[in-house]
């Protein structure tokens, strides 16, 4: 599959702030590719250096195979930061200059409108609208064209429960029609619900980037129970079993985290049980994305603290 | 660039600020230079054939110099409207949203300065209709003279309008901020009169001619009482102002272009 997107060691310097750190990573066509972090990790400038309206301190990016044009630009729909248009225009209006600039015509501006539930109020200013409305119509700006790749940075900011399932709901019909999509987002479940990739940022640093199922998959891990005051003797059995990554208490029963891939659970209860012990409580468990995130941060910190130290 | 002057167009004909500043800027050249006639016309005492002491200033060949000269004054006016444009975009973050959306920073900014151009050749026609005005219908056509002579003056007019709108785009481009760039635009303008009125006149330090709008302001000198210039002067010096101009222009271009195509915007 081709890539859409390349990003190669991007790095970003906000005078001594360093909001990039060698940031790489490949879109590859097709995907809903999640950018994922907290506030201030680093996603906005991103995706504003490869929009270029920021300027990139190192690195190279390129769209489409090719070093970054206007002219892709155009064939990009993107939604970044917060809707920017002219306050005194009415929306369709504003809708009509997006268009020319995009270099399309108008007619695909009522279908836009309908789409965001905004063909009644497409007369009124752009400043008379509400924050959700503002939204909206940011959305249909990205939609002109139907272009094949969008780029969302926080596209529910602002939107009440309906808007954003109905955003979200957009955004994975944009998807099914094949549409390569880049979200950034600092809300977990959001990325989780809809994305196929993720890059996981923090701090400027990039700390994963992937398949969402790969990225999950080495979070698979076991939950064991087992007699009581045999606690101790399994934790220290399954410490020693190749593969093993890390065995922790919690509660009554014991977490194993695997190495990817190499986990069997059959394999698993048997070696217990010719070592003597009989496991009353076997639970597989996927991690949520969320405690992938929580678990990497913690790790980014800890790591950070120790070199500070 | 057609393309993009329609687009620009449509950012503001139904912006009702824009017709309104715009509808300022025309109305004023010849409202303040009918202003100065009339007080020319009606305050000085006049000679025994009818004349005023001060000769026909908004007759022809006087005319041109005289409206351009009264014109320069309002300078501020479009300074504004330039100002409000730019800094509109800024405001409302869609110089981004226009780069996003696929205009290069080159086209953005290439736009505008056609518009500024635009803009000075569109204060000069007016300027252009008024001394017609003036010299046809405010006053008789003196005999024995050429309507066109002294119609250079237009021309310095169109030079000094495109340097200080430039400026006038240069500060909005750098501060970004209306309220803030009309502020600078105005002491700058105070400013350097000052400081050449100082340096100049007192300390007698030529090169304070070439100062950044001194330069443009010496193509049109006082023209209501000629003996203050010393013609020979003035004259060889005219292609030192128009150059010393388009080298200010030249660099005004440079500053923009250095810090918009460079920087995060």
């Amino acid at each position: 599959m081709s890539n859409i997107l390349s990003i190669q060691s991007v790095t970003k310097f906000y005078g001594k702030i360093r909001a990039l750190n060698q940031v790489s990573f490949e879109v590859p066509a097709g995907s809903v590719f999640g950018v994922l972090g907290p506030n201030g990790s680093g996603k906005t400038t991103l995706l504003g250096i490869v929009m270029d309206v920021l300027k990139a301190s190192g690195g190279r990016y390129s769209w489409f195979g090719e070093p970054p044009s206007e002219k892709q630009r155009q064939k990009i729909g993107t939604l970044l930061e917060t809707p920017n248009f002219y306050h005194y225009l009415s929306g369709e209006r504003n809708l009509r200059i997006a268009a020319a600039i995009k270099g399309r015509g108008t007619e695909d501006i009522p279908r836009v409108l309908e789409m965001v539930k905004l063909t009644e109020r497409k007369d009124s200013k752009f400043s008379s609208y509400s924050l959700g409305m503002k939204q909206r119509l940011a959305i249909a700006s990205c939609m002109l064209g139907d272009p094949q790749v969008l780029v969302f940075d926080e596209p529910t900011n602002g939107l009440d429960p309906v808007g954003i399932a109905e955003t979200r709901e957009t955004i994975r019909q944009l998807a099914r029609e094949g549409k390569t999509i880049l979200l950034a987002s600092h809300l977990l479940d959001e990325v989780e619900k809809v994305c196929t990739h993720v890059a996981i940022l923090q701090r400027g640093q990039l700390l994963m980037a992937g398949d969402v199922n790969e990225v999950l998959m080495n979070e698979d891990f076991v939950e064991l129970g087992t007699g009581e005051g045999l606690q101790a003797k399994l934790q220290g059995l399954l410490a020693g079993l190749p593969g093993v990554r890390q065995v922790k208490p919690y509660d009554q029963h014991v977490q194993v985290f695997f190495e990817k891939g190499v986990m069997d659970t059959g394999e698993l209860n048997r070696y217990c049980f010719e070592n003597g012990i009989t496991l009353t409580y076997l639970q597989l468990r996927k991690r949520s994305l969320e405690s992938k995130f929580m678990e990497l941060t913690e790790e980014k910190n800890k790591s950070g603290a120790a070199v500070a130290r | 660039m057609l393309n993009l002057l329609r687009i620009e167009w449509m950012k503001v004909k139904n912006y009702r600020t824009f017709w309104i500043l715009l509808a300022i800027v025309i109305v004023s050249v010849p409202g303040l230079s009918y202003m100065i006639f009339n007080i020319m016309d009606n305050s000085f005492p006049k000679a025994k054939n009818g004349k005023s002491i001060l000769g026909s200033p908004f007759a022809f060949p006087d005319a041109w110099q005289s409206v351009s000269w009264n014109s320069t004054l309002l300078f501020i006016l479009p300074a504004i409207l330039i100002i409000t444009l730019t800094t509109n975009e800024f405001t409302y973050k869609t110089h981004r949203q226009n780069i996003i959306d696929g205009w290069s920073r080159k086209q953005f900014i290439g736009v505008k300065l056609v518009e500024v151009f635009l803009l000075s050749l569109l204060s000069t026609f007016v300027v252009l209709l008024t001394v017609l005005g003036f010299g046809y219908i405010a006053n008789k056509v003196p005999a024995g003279i050429s309507v066109w002579q002294g119609s250079r003056f237009l021309f310095f007019y169109f030079v000094q309008a495109l340097s200080y709108f430039t400026i006038a785009f240069l500060l909005s481009m750098l501060i970004k901020r209306s309220g803030l760039a009309i502020g600078a635009f105005l002491i700058y303008m105070l400013l350097e009169n000052v400081v050449v009125g100082i340096f100049h006149n007192i300390y007698h330090i030529n090169a304070m001619e070439y100062m950044p709008e001194e330069v443009t302001d010496r193509l049109i000198p006082f023209p209501y009482i000629k003996a203050l210039l010393d013609v020979g002067r003035w004259e060889h010096l005219i292609p030192g102002y128009l150059a010393g101009a388009a080298v200010y222009l030249f660099i005004y271009c440079l500053v923009m272009a250095r810090s918009f195509l460079r920087n995060d915007l």
